[in-house]
């Protein structure tokens, strides 16, 4: 049938990640037409780098968000995991990236477990419980380093070139990045495992009467997002070359969060995907880059973000809206036509 | 909850007060071994200056909170409107004027902040996620990087100005931050609104079905949560003596933590203003007695982290224990008849 056809089409352009997608290719086709700079090989690849960092970190915040929670510490998990990373590195230059990749991880998971742990059974709200982490592990990052920040010398050549060498046309940083979307693309929707942490967003108290286990499947979220981040630590790493205990991945989670809501997952749970994450990691990248591009001043960077998310957030409760209105009418006409 | 006092007293210390007051105590007698000076009744009394504009942001804040929502954008609005003032004053308007007007945008940005949360029906969450951004990137629209001074002498260092002299005196911050405490417990715990507000946030739909104007109820804390973000501003310009744009940067987080520590519950529907009040001191005591210590701002703010979540989850732990043992108790009285 020819509606059958239609209807996948239309399936397409009703999909909420068609519209960041087209939003993405019209502020290209405005960036670039007025400044043709925009399109260099550098410019795109500064562009890729800082998504790369913000894409990692936010595959996780995805699944804590799904999960009905939040998240607000990774900027310090990525500090942490970053600065003890480099303090290995510097205490033993000999170090495998391989190990040093690992240690990194570990120590974000070590904190997730800990974010984990207070949200799960210690039934602290997450948004006090990663308030409260965000600054502990801040406090931690200066209480470890000694308040002295590790040297661009001091950074093994390996992980400064995650970010310069591109194996297939991407640098590793962003193949990183990609791997992290496609991980939680593949839990999520391919998995049993994705479907209970989605049941669980959107109904808790369903999903507990039906055997899933709670503070699991919300410990799992939490060390997945810590470890991420420390992948974010090593992204960071290799892309700055500098760990300064006050200013690594400060501020990053306002940035996260910006990018996973206007990517249209649910603050409330329940909804949201991998791929929308990524272009909405997307768009705040190109929007930043494009307006110091075509010579707007940074200064309106802050405010293009926030009225962005809240276009984004406008739209798609209306959506959402037309949808339950839609819904409830058609099992209206259903029960009439019975 | 309080089973603090097992005497027969009708003065009972109500249990969220325990924590914060217990925290006042320990950082008093541990700043007072650090030195000799802390609780010499003038360094005390001056100390609080710089802490008076979280208390204020608090206090409003706990009207928000109690609706259930959250209010992020605070601190940002402060710098909006520490922006207009300072922007008007360039501009050669009297400095009255330009308080007026940096009060007058406080209300007008906490109305939009409402407005939008409300008439949109969006999680305030995300909302003052975004206006954090958006309003920060007015002020830094406005301001750019100049630094704005020479502010006249009669309007610089309120903080330094007593309102009843002699030593210790008494100092305008202080007074006015116990004036609006008096006043907003009044509201609070004593007028219609306070109650209408406690109200609709334990219960939204309830309180719509018994004639409240919950969404009326949320503008109105909202709003206020605005025009004391302007007087803030006010005060902050004065005591700083300058403006730039990252004025106040963080300050939301610190204003939250009074709150939740203080025991207003994040979820809404209960808190107190003497809650906030008491968490105000024993914060400011926290963070006086470890600047004896010379430890940085970062380790005070995870010292600060770490009280908060154990506040929460102390309580928590406490009532697990309690649940446990009355349980046992009842499985041994039933083991006993059977």
């Amino acid at each position: 049938m020819a509606v059958k056809v239609n209807s996948k089409i239309s399936y397409i352009f009703k999909k909420r990640e068609f519209g960041i997608f087209l939003f993405i290719l019209i502020l290209l086709a405005i960036f670039g037409s007025i400044e043709p700079r925009f399109f260099r090989s550098d410019n795109l690849s500064a562009i890729l780098s800082s998504v790369g960092i913000l894409m990692v970190v936010g595959a996780g915040q995805t699944l804590v968000i799904v999960t009905r929670n939040i998240d607000l510490s990774v900027g310090s998990t990525l500090g942490m995991a970053a600065m003890v990373m480099g303090m290995v590195a510097r205490s033993r230059p000999d170090f495998p990236i391989m190990g040093l990749i690992l240690i990194a991880m570990v120590v974000g998971g070590i904190c997730g477990l800990i974010n984990g742990f207070l949200v799960s059974f210690g039934k602290i709200p997450s948004i006090i419980a990663t308030l409260g982490t965000l600054a502990i592990f801040r406090g931690a990052v200066f209480l470890v380093s000694d308040n002295v920040q590790i040297d661009p010398e001091d950074v093994p050549k390996d992980i400064i070139s995650l970010a310069t060498t591109s194996p297939i046309g991407i640098p590793w940083l962003l193949i990183f990045a990609l791997l992290a979307i496609v991980l939680v693309w593949f839990v999520s929707s391919q998995t049993l495992l994705g479907k209970r942490i989605y049941a669980v967003g959107s109904n808790p108290e369903g999903a507990i009467s039906r055997g899933l286990s709670f503070n699991r499947i919300t410990i799992m979220v939490f060390v997945f997002i810590g470890v991420l981040a420390g992948l974010g630590g090593v992204l960071y790493t290799a892309r700055y070359a500098t760990i300064n205990p006050a200013d690594v991945g400060r501020g990053l989670e306002f940035d996260v969060i910006s990018a996973v809501v206007i990517g249209g997952t649910n603050i409330f749970g329940g909804s949201g995907t991998a791929l929308g994450t990524a272009l909405g990691c997307f768009l705040i990248g190109i929007l930043s880059n494009g307006l110091t591009v075509v010579g707007v001043s940074p200064f309106w960077k802050a405010c293009a973000t926030g009225f962005l998310i809240l276009l984004a957030v406008a739209i798609d409760n209306l959506v959402r809206r037309r949808q339950e209105e839609n819904f409830l009418l058609a099992i209206r006409n259903q029960r009439v036509a019975k | 909850m309080s089973t603090l006092s097992k005497s027969p007293s009708r003065f009972k210390v109500p249990g969220y007060l325990i924590g914060p007051i217990l925290i006042l105590t320990v950082a008093m007698v541990y700043g007072s071994l650090g030195s000799e000076y802390f609780l010499q009744p003038s360094s005390i009394i001056f100390n609080t200056g710089r802490y008076i504009e979280i208390g204020l942001l608090a206090l409003a804040l706990t009207f928000v909170i109690i609706n259930g929502d959250i209010d992020l954008s605070v601190a940002s609005t402060l710098a909006a409107s520490a922006g207009v003032l300072a922007k008007l004053f360039s501009g050669g308007v009297p400095i009255f004027w330009c308080c007026v007007a940096a009060i007058f945008t406080g209300f007008i940005l906490g109305l939009i902040n409402g407005l939008i949360v409300i008439k949109l029906g969006l999680p305030s969450l995300v909302v003052t996620l975004a206006t954090l951004a958006l309003y920060r990137g007015l002020t830094q629209v406005m301001l750019g990087d100049k630094v704005v001074a020479n502010y006249p002498e009669s309007f610089v260092g309120f903080d330094q100005r007593l309102v009843i002299g002699g030593n210790p005196g008494l100092p305008a911050p202080l007074t006015l931050f116990f004036v609006a405490a008096i006043i907003f417990y009044f509201i609070l715990h004593k007028s219609n609104y306070g109650i209408k507000n406690i109200m609709s946030g334990s219960n939204p739909s309830s309180s719509k079905f018994s004639g409240i104007d919950v969404n009326r109820v949320r503008l109105i804390a909202f709003t206020l949560s605005g025009t004391v973000s302007g007087i803030c501003a006010v005060m902050i310009t004065s005591r700083l003596g300058s403006t730039i744009s990252n004025v106040g940067l963080g300050l939301e987080l610190l204003a939250i933590t009074v709150v939740v520590l203080g025991g207003t519950d994040i979820f809404g529907g209960r808190g107190a203003i003497s809650g906030t009040v008491v968490s105000l001191f024993a914060i400011m005591a926290v963070r006086e007695a470890l600047v004896i210590q010379d430890l940085n701002g970062q380790v005070q703010d995870a010292a600060i982290g770490l009280l908060l979540i154990l506040t929460v989850l102390v309580p928590r732990i406490r009532s697990y224990y309690v649940e446990k043992r009355n349980r046992q108790k009842r499985f041994n009285e039933a083991q006993a008849k059977a």
